[in-house]
């Protein structure tokens, strides 16, 4: 008899959850173009809406609602498949998720459009949003939650059914995904809580460093969070598409232990020029965020590993040989080796950023839009779209074909030059003081922001090839949702690990025990800054409008 | 043995004059972070004297009731508020505070552990919890400073980070007692 196929039996939520990302990727980056031609001085906006909503509006769409979209359906996807099936109950608490989500999202968009939430992503106070803004802003925070609840009950049913088994890699990675990204909204939900009753006018003013500690214990996670995501196609992933082994299953699960538990303390160095803190303890915090180049060094070999002998296994000779014999002309492999490739320089900018003096030369300049450009655009963006090409023909029952890869390619190529274009000339001109979230200006013709146009112009030329970029790959999606040919592809996860791996160990499996320690990290980094800033608290800020 | 030079370099790195200043400016950053690390190195460098002095642990610590009898009076001589005061300004204290803690404290404790039931690693545990409630409550709601070297806002914060201690140990004792650890021992290899 034929054995039957292995599929992801929540097909249906895990397309929908995809679809609305790319959806919203189309959006997002429609107004990430518009912005690109205004720094450029090419584009004038007038009318509408204004420079300051298109930036909020990008921020949101972009970094909250398609990465938190994409992350559920691919990790969704993932847990059912690895897990043989989610049940019944756990398929309608993810669909009640993405209706809240959904909620929240059209919330906020409205807000945004409205001008009523001109605040940014970050919607650092003073600046007051509507307060539907941040009411939103909770029920996309519920449905981080409630997906999380959706995975942990899965994986827990699961391990009680098979005693003394390894949780599967996949979904060790989505319960790491989830722990991680529940302590980060913990904070958020926090600082929107303080934050509603400030702009219902039911508090006079608000503490505004308290909201950007809490905010950027969150963010960085949440960038940390994308990075976990992507981490856990480069392990399980990669050495599918290219014919080779995982390195080794404990390091992998160290990894997501390590970036569980490190993480959260890490969001500090995004205020390491706010007034309030001491340098000592700005330098303590150091230790902490550079603590989590640690598991990143440590996947950095591992995937080095896994490319060196598997290009060694198709032939490869001599020191590099190896290197060729990838298959680089696999668009699955290529999109995410070059995002691969981009985190090096990426994560050596993020470690250059936790240098005191180095980050009060960049901090408010265009060197870190490039940064997050390069880590989220590249690293962990590419990554996702290189998942495209088998998960979405997985879950609709179809199979790429060979123009649609070979478009692939193409997307690929105009994405990176893209990003090339962007984020050296970000970084360029920001080291020469070009600020961020600011609308094009010359400052009445100063001469020393007349000098930062002929770069500017790269940001455009390289917004442009990216938004051709997201139609190309928004068709892509498409095309593999409703038109490609009908037939079967593999869901692409490693199974076996390189004979001479360590035997995983069992307390790695041990996620309550890693909570606690979390929990005890997070204390040893969040507890007193938080005390001092409660308790030497200073008047606060009465709500302000600017946009 | 690596992990006796591991502890033996945190203990000299903790030492270093430009470490230990920073580490003492702020009081949840001595009380909490120094004081534990100095116990950590002492847990690191037990595997050095349980093989050159094992007989004196065979001898003085059979039941592993004595170690933790003292690590727990090192433990409370240096929750005094006073002892730190004096850490800071007489160096002969502080002498003894990178002495007590690695090896009166860190080393005996760990000898002790691997001959405690898990009964007795939770009364240890609640032990623990109620010494660390107790210093919650005193440096948070103690209306007047009890260390004159910091202010009364770093003694708060060194309450709160009893507090979070706390809560890390409740959650620990739940943990032991509802799930089954044994299960976390070992690895695939044994399946």
């Amino acid at each position: 008899m034929k054995k039957p196929l292995r599929i992801v039996t929540a097909n249906k939520l895990a397309l929908t959850n995809l679809a609305t990302a790319f959806a919203l990727l189309l959006v997002g980056g429609f107004f990430g173009l518009l912005q690109g031609l205004n720094r450029a001085g090419v584009l004038t906006i007038v009318g509408g809406m204004n420079y300051y909503e298109m930036l909020s509006l990008h921020g949101v769409l972009l970094i909250l609602a398609f990465t938190t979209l994409f992350m559920n359906g691919y990790l969704w996807s993932a847990v059912d498949y690895v897990l043989g099936g989610l049940t019944k109950g756990i398929k309608t608490l993810g669909w009640a998720a993405y209706a809240i989500f959904m909620v929240g999202a059209i919330l906020v968009a409205i807000m945004i459009i409205a001008g009523e939430a001109t605040v940014l992503y970050t919607f650092y106070a003073p600046m007051a949003a509507n307060p539907w803004f941040y009411i939103g802003l909770v029920f996309v925070v519920l449905n981080i939650w409630m997906s999380g609840i959706g995975v942990f009950i899965s994986a827990f049913r699961w391990k009680k059914q098979n005693k003394g088994k390894h949780l599967p890699l996949f979904a060790f990675f989505a319960v790491g995904v989830y722990v991680l990204i529940t302590f980060g909204t913990a904070f958020v939900a926090a600082e929107v809580f303080y934050i509603i009753p400030w702009t219902l006018g039911w508090i006079d003013t608000i503490n505004v460093l308290l909201t950007r500690t809490l905010f950027w214990a969150f963010g960085h996670t949440l960038v940390n969070v994308w990075y976990l995501v992507a981490v856990s196609a480069w392990y399980l992933v990669v050495p599918k598409v290219i014919g080779g082994k995982l390195f080794s299953d404990s390091l992998a699960r160290a990894v997501v232990i390590l970036i569980v538990v490190l993480n959260v303390p890490g969001g500090f160095h995004h205020q390491i020029v706010d007034p309030g803190f001491t340098e000592g303890l700005k330098f303590m915090h150091l230790f902490m965020s550079l603590a989590i180049a640690v598991p990143s060094l440590l996947t950095a070999f591992a995937l080095f590993a896994t490319l060196e002998r598997t290009g060694r296994r198709r032939g490869g000779k001599g020191l590099l040989g190896w290197f060729w014999k990838l298959p680089w002309h696999d668009v699955r492999f290529l999109t995410i080796m070059l995002a691969m490739i981009s985190f090096i320089f990426g994560g050596a900018g993020g470690i250059a950023q936790t240098n005191n003096q180095l980050n009060q030369v960049v901090h408010n300049t265009l060197w870190v839009v490039g940064h997050f450009h390069v880590t989220v655009g590249v690293a962990v963006v590419l990554t996702f779209f290189g998942l495209v090409y088998w998960l979405i023909p997985h879950l609709s029952g179809r199979v790429l074909t060979k123009k649609i890869h070979n478009l692939g390619i193409w997307q690929t190529m105009i994405w990176t030059v893209g990003m090339l274009f962007m984020t050296l000339s970000m970084s360029y001109v920001g080291l020469l003081g070009s600020p961020r979230r600011t609308e094009y200006t010359t400052y009445g013709g100063s001469a020393t922001a007349l000098e930062w146009d002929p770069y500017l112009i790269f940001v455009g030329a390289g917004g442009t090839l990216l938004f051709a970029g997201v139609v190309i790959i928004v068709y892509i999606v498409f095309h593999l949702m409703f038109l490609a040919p009908k037939g079967y592809t593999e869901f692409m996860m490693v199974e076996e690990q390189e004979e001479d791996a360590h035997k995983t160990p069992k307390w790695t499996e041990n996620w309550g025990l890693w909570v606690i320690v979390a929990i005890l990290i997070i204390s040893m980094g969040y507890v007193v800054p938080l005390v001092d800033l409660i308790g030497n608290a200073p008047p606060g800020s009465p709500p302000i409008r600017t946009f | 043995m690596k992990q006796f030079w591991y502890g033996l370099a945190l203990l000299l790195f903790l030492a270093l004059p430009p470490v230990r200043d920073l580490l003492e400016s702020v009081m949840a950053f001595h009380m909490h972070m120094q004081m534990l690390l100095l116990f950590v190195s002492g847990l690191l460098m037990e595997p050095f004297f349980q093989k050159h002095f094992g007989g004196v642990f065979d001898k003085y610590n059979k039941t592993g009731l004595p170690g933790v009898v003292l690590f727990l009076v090192i433990l409370l001589y240096w929750m005094l508020p006073r002892t730190m005061d004096e850490a800071l300004e007489i160096w002969f204290v502080e002498l003894w505070k990178f002495v007590s803690l690695p090896f009166l404290a860190g080393v005996p404790l760990r000898d002790s552990w691997k001959k405690m039931s898990q009964t007795f690693e939770i009364v240890v545990f609640m032990i623990l919890m109620v010494i660390f409630s107790v210093m919650t409550y005193l440096y948070i709601f103690s209306e007047s400073t009890l260390c004159n070297n910091y202010l009364m806002i770093d003694q708060q914060t060194v309450g709160w980070g009893f507090a979070f201690f706390v809560l890390c140990i409740v959650m620990y004792i739940l943990l032991v007692l509802f799930t089954d650890q044994s299960q976390y021992f070992g690895d695939d290899s044994e399946a």
